[in-house]
């Protein structure tokens, strides 16, 4: 990169005269090295995964989760410094729950997204800190129904003013991805860490975005995200990993509006076909090979 | 308790049906405190030492006003053991008087007892327990604990020992002491059948010169029975006192735990 | 212009005498509730064999006046408790969004402590705050706010089950006095109901008889004599059952088979003269 030896990515907030925050770039580097991470939004909820990189053999199985919880609703996966995700998990927190003391209500995916980018922004601002090592994804549902207010007693005028009003729908599935330099964006499908350009191939063939919303329904997705998550592993650069998967689904989905692990058996039942694709693909290879003998 | 039944109501603001309604009592210009932090949930205990054993005992009524609110509220503790479930705890503590406070009280001394119990590496004595007890006590002098405590264990030679306290934290070591709403009517009794006042020998003389019976220790039994005797005669004359009779028995084998019916009336 | 800004914008004193200044600071004493303003009636509840009956009527009273007719007043917690608050409604708001939080709270640590997967993060698990866990936290709440001379202005029934799995029920005021019966009732509940109540579950040994539908049947007789005599109360009403399944609120109910034929034979009220 140009910049070495120029004295411009010595420091954050300062600009190299191409208009670029090297710092910045090198918090993206980061991440480029972290496990891989992908977000799913689906016709009733969203999706979350981590290949989570076992790093030794004396870490127990499926402890140190990965993706978190954020209020009730929200799920948080990121990829990068482990650390940097940690302390940007605390600052979600603190933000639903500075939220709900102001408003009494849950704070919407895209206005945690809002502040969380906000936050992640401030911290390219100034010389005494360096940005975010992560590029974190939040996926959430927000209530469909009239946004609930803590401490209601009653359910109100159940129409006309200050009441309920007939067939408007609110909320859903929601997905946004945020970036070290704060950008953030809203998704249809996200994908960062090591593995995202294969992970992004692979969402871009699914039925996520178009007029009439996602086809895709949450338990496909599951599937297709097990399925993701063994695509973009790489077995040359690291040899073993876990899946995590959470997922959000409205309040008559399967959990109930709340942001919660995959049960065990669909997870599994998930590897196992994402584990059966795999050997599929790796067998039609060698046949095209004879072929074209 | 007036608006209650009366006909004519505050009319003053929003009115109340019980007897937390404000009371427009107060002199020109002073503010008024409406929030009684104190109520009576009546009760009673008792506690007697024997010459190798102590025996707690109390009532299980928990009232407030004429209502019972539970028939069976424990008010006897054991103190400082190792565990939540109290099995080697040496020392019992009664409280009678306001619950709330007489719970507080209770997770105070026990919490103590047990860093004292890590920080020594063996169990507090009677003697010790006691003394830090008034010192809780008083700590809250001008906001006390409102709870009549009797602590009981068996001291350094192994002789029964009975504390009693009032409120703020004055304490002496008793033979025998009844605490809450019924006191007054057992403390007599004690008086006569414990410590054997105002019994003298027959035909041992005349005016001063008749001689007191002399007191001897009373045996775990004639206690027991005594107790009973006791808690029998104090539900017949108190409504706060009935339910159930919880009593404690200290010993050098640890503490044995007796519940006895009383009158549910 | 005067050079002091505590002087703008008050009367001239050589017009109005000399300005009374101790308006500007506040040093009397800390106000706190002193009283409650908007206020619930009684909360039932009985002990049965796998579980708990709690119920409230749904009205919120201001003095006499029937202020607000849609009043929740049981609230679930984590789908394993119920909560029944009397008295004052802000101070049952300020409860409820507090418990709110500390399920949140809860949940993250939760998550942050399970170590498996089995659980698959469904509803109540093991490490999970219990009924009895939570009404230790609230007893707590209750009887620090009342030594800080700023009581929360409830009482309070908590239902769930202990850590045994064993039907919990308790009750705790604003002064913090806690104690737990097979069967509870709070205000005119404890006069009207309790009664009732302990004919069908004197003794724990009772209530471990008594069927679901026995006790949701004693519950809705209770309500029903609440109603006929306690003037700050709602023919409709929430009841909720709790057991090792969760949480069951049913939050309008309606008094059923009501019969007022008792009032003919009441005298010396109104314009009945003899």
């Amino acid at each position: 990169m140009t910049s070495i030896g120029t004295g411009y990515d010595l420091a954050n907030s300062i600009f190299s005269p191409d208009g670029r925050n090297f710092q910045v770039e090198y918090a993206v580097k980061a991440v480029e090295n972290g496990g891989t991470s992908i977000g799913i939004r689906c016709k009733d909820g969203v999706v979350l995964a981590v290949e989570k990189i076992v790093t030794s053999k004396l870490l127990k199985q499926s402890a140190n989760k990965r993706i978190a919880t954020v209020d009730r609703h929200l799920g948080v996966a990121f990829s990068g410094m482990i650390p940097d995700g940690r302390h940007f998990i605390d600052r979600a927190r603190d933000e639903a729950r500075a939220w709900r003391d102001t408003f009494k209500t849950p704070i919407s995916t895209a206005d945690l997204a809002s502040r969380m980018g906000g936050y992640m922004q401030a911290y390219t601002l100034y010389q005494s800190v360096r940005p975010f090592g992560i590029t974190a994804i939040v996926g959430g549902f927000d209530s469909t129904e009239a946004a609930p207010v803590d401490g209601e007693v009653g359910s109100g005028p159940s129409c006309g003013a200050g009441g309920k009003v007939l067939g408007k729908t609110h909320g859903g599935p929601f997905l946004y991805m945020i970036e070290p330099s704060g950008l953030y964006w809203g998704y249809y499908g996200a994908a960062t860490g090591k593995g995202r350009q294969s992970a992004k191939a692979e969402l871009e063939k699914l039925d996520l975005g178009g007029p009439a919303g996602p086809a895709l329904t949450l338990e496909e997705a599951v599937k297709e995200a097990a399925r993701i998550i063994y695509v973009a592993h790489d077995d040359s650069k690291d040899k073993e990993f876990e899946l995590e998967m959470t997922w959000i689904s409205g309040a008559d989905g399967p959990t109930k509006g709340l942001h919660q692990e995959v049960p065990k058996a669909l997870r599994e039942e998930a590897e196992r076909l994402a584990k059966k694709s795999l050997e599929d693909d790796e067998e039609e290879e060698p046949k095209e090979e004879k072929m074209e003998e | 308790m007036a608006a209650m039944f009366s006909q004519n109501p505050l009319m003053n603001g929003p009115n109340y049906s019980y007897n937390d309604a404000p009371r427009v009592n107060a002199p020109e210009g002073a503010r008024e405190h409406r929030f009684d932090p104190y109520t009576d949930n009546g009760g009673s205990t008792l506690a007697i030492a024997g010459a190798d054993f102590s025996i707690m005992a109390g009532d299980t009524r928990l009232t407030s006003g004429y209502s019972i609110n539970s028939r069976h509220h424990p008010k006897l503790f054991k103190i400082g053991g190792t565990t939540a479930d109290q099995k080697d705890a040496t020392i019992v503590l009664s409280v009678v008087g306001f619950a709330a406070d007489g719970e507080a009280l209770k997770e105070r001394l026990d919490a103590i007892c047990k860093m004292y119990r890590y920080r020594h590496g063996k169990p507090m004595s009677v003697k010790a327990c006691a003394q830090r007890l008034s010192t809780i006590l008083y700590q809250k002098r001008f906001f006390p604990y409102y709870a009549y405590a009797i602590l009981g264990g068996l001291d350094e030679e192994g002789k029964g020992a009975v504390y009693s306290y009032d409120p703020v934290g004055s304490y002496e070591r008793e033979q025998c002491r009844a605490g809450g709403a019924a006191a007054s009517l057992i403390m007599p009794f004690l008086d006569n059948q414990v410590n054997f006042k105002n019994q003298y020998i027959p035909n041992s003389g005349e005016g001063h010169a008749l001689q007191e019976r002399e007191r001897r220790p009373l045996t775990r039994n004639e206690v027991e029975i005594l107790v009973k005797d006791a808690f029998d005669g104090a539900v017949e004359r108190h409504i706060e006192v009935g339910d159930g009779l919880q009593m404690m028995v200290i010993t050098a084998n640890g503490i044995e735990e007796v519940l006895l019916p009383l009158k549910r009336d | 212009m005067d050079h002091r800004p505590q002087a703008w914008g008050r009367p001239r004193d050589d017009v109005y005498g000399a300005y009374d200044a101790s308006y500007l600071h506040n040093n009397g004493p800390k106000t706190a509730t002193q009283s409650p303003i908007v206020t619930g009636t009684s909360v039932i509840a009985i002990k049965f064999k796998d579980g708990v009956v709690m119920a409230a009527d749904n009205l919120a009273s201001y003095g006499s006046l029937a202020r607000f007719t849609d009043v929740k007043r049981l609230r679930p917690f984590l789908s394993t408790s119920v909560v029944g608050f009397g008295g004052d409604v802000s101070d049952m708001q300020f409860l409820d969004r507090h418990l709110k939080e500390l399920a949140t709270d809860e949940a993250y640590e939760h998550e942050a402590s399970s170590t498996t997967t089995d659980e698959g993060g469904s509803g109540a698990g093991e490490g999970q705050l219990n009924a009895a866990n939570l009404y230790k936290y609230l007893s707590k709440l209750m009887y620090r706010r009342r030594n800080d001379f700023d009581p929360l202005w409830n009482q309070i029934l908590v239902a769930g089950l202990d850590a045994h799995a064993k039907p919990f029920l308790a009750s705790v005021d604003l002064r913090g006095t806690t104690f737990t019966s097979p069967s509870l009732a709070t205000g005119f509940g404890a006069m009207l109901a309790q009664p009732i109540m302990r004919r069908y579950a004197a003794t724990e040994e009772d209530a471990a008889r008594l069927t679901r539908e026995e006790a949701v049947n004693v519950i809705k007789e209770c309500m029903k004599v609440l109603f006929y005599r306690d003037a700050r109360s709602l023919d409709r009403y929430s009841i909720a059952v709790v057991t090792k399944d969760g949480v069951e609120l049913s939050e309008d109910e309606q008094l059923e088979k009501q019969s007022w034929a008792f009032a003919e034979r009441i005298r010396g009220y109104g314009t009945q003269v003899v």
